[in-house]
């Protein structure tokens, strides 16, 4: 039992040794890119019809906005994702370096619900109606005309840059506190699941990552009805939607800005709408 | 840790050969891990030196809010410590028992099949256990229980459980066989049944060593983070009322996963989770001071 440790931990020490050395002699011609879960499906779709033509590694990773920004301040990364602004606080913690936002797309935040309570009747909601939800106020789905069931209310961590752009837009503050919230998730496939799992749950998704089992409601403004889609959002009707931003920081390499005038041109941007968002140059 | 579970039995002197290089390698060895814990502890309090000493934190309150400036840790230090305390109720008598069994019942053949199956259970990574936790074990408990959702203390703790079974196994398995056979043969020797040979003579030689392997469990329950992450619900909130075991909570481990790389280095969010990090390994150190303590005093009368 004691003898064993010793030649695994040789093992190791050769295998870290050979690791460094492989992710050393990488590094200098791949991108790399973080962040935002909502942006990542428009940046990998891209990135693999780029590196298949010219050749280019980039590698993708997700992580949330405050991630994406965070490893792109620190110089971890060459471009960050973020679905939502960049924040004051964010800006002052690297005062020396100069940021770009660079918008790729236009998206909207849906309140989402499980397919039973969708079935049941519960199709459209109110922004204070679901306020009241996140506030803890309301509780039970029977309160809309749904049925008798208690709502697991699922909430987002504070970082993502869906919860900003849905609590800007229901609560007012993009920081808002939820009081109501039963479970705090992650990204977008996170949330995706639990809903799925349950019977009951409300949530908040990105428009691409809507299925059968998370339906998204309309939004009830007055006697009208604004029905989450492409066309509501690309109009300016639907009331929950940001743009897609990639971030670069001023001394960004020629790789790197060549992948995001890749983004941009028109074959780039025909991977916005195959992830299910609105291209930002129509 | 290991030194631990020593039992003076294995504490055989070690003759190193004449051969310089290798004994310098040897001490090389044991210097440099033991100059990384000291790393690993200086970075811990010189960054968490900021959040220690900063006022109106509200370190010791129950609302994490880092947008309004309040960093209440209680919830996740309570998460923490149900979530460890479940685990280990379930599994330390059930791996015992179970090492029992396997070491004194079953035919060498036979023990070489388990052990190795259970050396294999340890081994699967975590987030492994983790899925297997969001696919069927959540589910069930919500099931169960007529919840809500199964992200719960109570599946936390029950996978917990099922992560440290093996280790706990196999250790007190290796614990409980290397008790000398001769020990064994005089006792029956003296009329002893077999049930009092276990109870009176080999469980207390071993327990030393069994209380090695439920510290090692306890470390793995104690830093575990992607499996508990995945089903714990991720709620800063303490559960009401307080012994709530199907509410939804967080761990420092878990809080640690999802929070600190958003966190800016430097500022007070990453200081105060760093803080969190200082606090388990605290734990640790103390949880293993208290063991050695306990039961290495005076190994010949154990």
């Amino acid at each position: 039992m004691f003898s064993r440790p010793i030649k695994l931990t040789l093992g190791t020490w050769t295998l870290t040794a050979a690791l460094t050395l492989l992710s050393a002699c990488s590094s200098p011609s791949t991108i790399s890119v973080s962040g935002s879960s909502t942006v990542l499906p428009v940046v990998s779709r891209a990135a693999q019809a780029y590196s298949d033509t010219t050749g280019q590694r980039i590698i993708v990773n997700s992580g949330g906005s405050g991630v994406g920004f965070n490893q792109l301040a620190e110089s971890k990364s060459d471009i960050g994702m973020m679905s939502r602004d960049i924040t004051d606080k964010e800006k002052a913690q690297y005062p020396d370096s100069q940021f770009t936002p660079v918008a790729i797309g236009i998206d909207a935040v849906i309140p989402v619900v499980s397919s039973e309570i969708y079935e049941a009747g519960v199709t459209a909601l109110s922004l204070a109606d679901i306020a009241a939800v996140y506030k803890g106020e309301v509780d039970n789905w029977s309160t809309f005309g749904g049925p008798d069931k208690e709502i697991l209310v699922i909430d987002k961590e504070a970082s993502r840059g869906t919860r900003h752009t849905f609590m800007k837009a229901v609560m007012g503050s993009s920081t808002a506190k939820a009081a109501g919230a039963d479970l705090v998730l992650g990204a977008n496939n996170e949330e995706q699941t639990a809903m799925a799992q349950s019977d009951a749950a409300i949530g908040m998704i990105s428009l691409a990552w809507m299925n059968d089992d998370v339906r998204g409601l309309s939004i009830k403004d007055g006697a009208s009805l604004i029905d989450p889609n492409l066309k509501t959002i690309a109009d300016g009707n639907y009331p929950i939607a940001r743009e897609l931003i990639i971030v670069i920081r001023d001394d960004i390499s020629s790789e790197a800005q060549k992948f995001v005038d890749y983004i941009l041109s028109p074959e780039g941007q025909t991977f916005v709408e195959t992830s299910g968002y609105i291209k930002i140059n129509p | 840790m290991n030194q631990i579970s020593l039992n003076p039995r294995l504490r055989t002197d070690i003759t190193f050969p004449k051969w310089n290089g290798l004994k310098s390698y040897a001490v090389g060895s044991a210097l440099f891990s033991s100059t990384i814990i000291m790393l690993i502890l200086g970075t811990l309090l010189i960054q968490s030196h900021p959040a220690l000493f900063a006022n109106d934190l509200n370190l010791l309150s129950e609302v994490w809010d880092p947008a309004g400036g309040q960093y209440g840790i209680i919830p996740m230090i309570f998460g923490t410590l149900i979530i460890m305390s479940i685990a280990m109720i379930i599994a330390l008598p059930l791996g015992v028992l179970s090492a029992i069994y396997i070491a004194e019942t079953r035919s060498d053949r036979l023990k070489h099949i388990l052990k190795s199956s259970l050396e294999v259970l340890a081994g699967i990574p975590s987030i492994v256990y983790g899925l297997i936790g969001v696919a069927y074990l959540s589910i069930w408990v919500a099931e169960g229980f007529e919840l809500q959702t199964g992200r719960v203390i109570l599946t936390a703790g029950l996978l917990l459980a099922l992560m440290i079974l093996p280790t706990i196994m196999t250790l007190s398995e290796d614990a409980i066989s290397s008790v000398p056979r001769a020990y064994r043969e005089n006792a029956a020797s003296l009329g002893l049944y077999h049930y009092e040979i276990i109870k009176d003579i080999v469980l207390p030689a071993a327990k030393a060593d069994i209380a090695g392997a439920a510290l090692l469990a306890l470390g793995r329950a104690l830093g575990e983070t992607m499996a508990v992450m995945l089903v714990i619900g991720s709620l800063d909130r303490l559960p009401s009322p307080l012994f709530n075991v199907l509410a939804s909570s967080q761990t420092i481990t878990s809080k640690l996963g999802r929070e600190i790389a958003e966190s800016a280095f430097g500022s007070t969010h990453f200081s105060v989770l760093v803080l969190m990090s200082l606090i388990l390994v605290a734990f640790t150190l103390i949880l293993t001071i208290a063991a050695q303590k306990l039961f290495t005093k005076d190994p010949h009368n154990a």
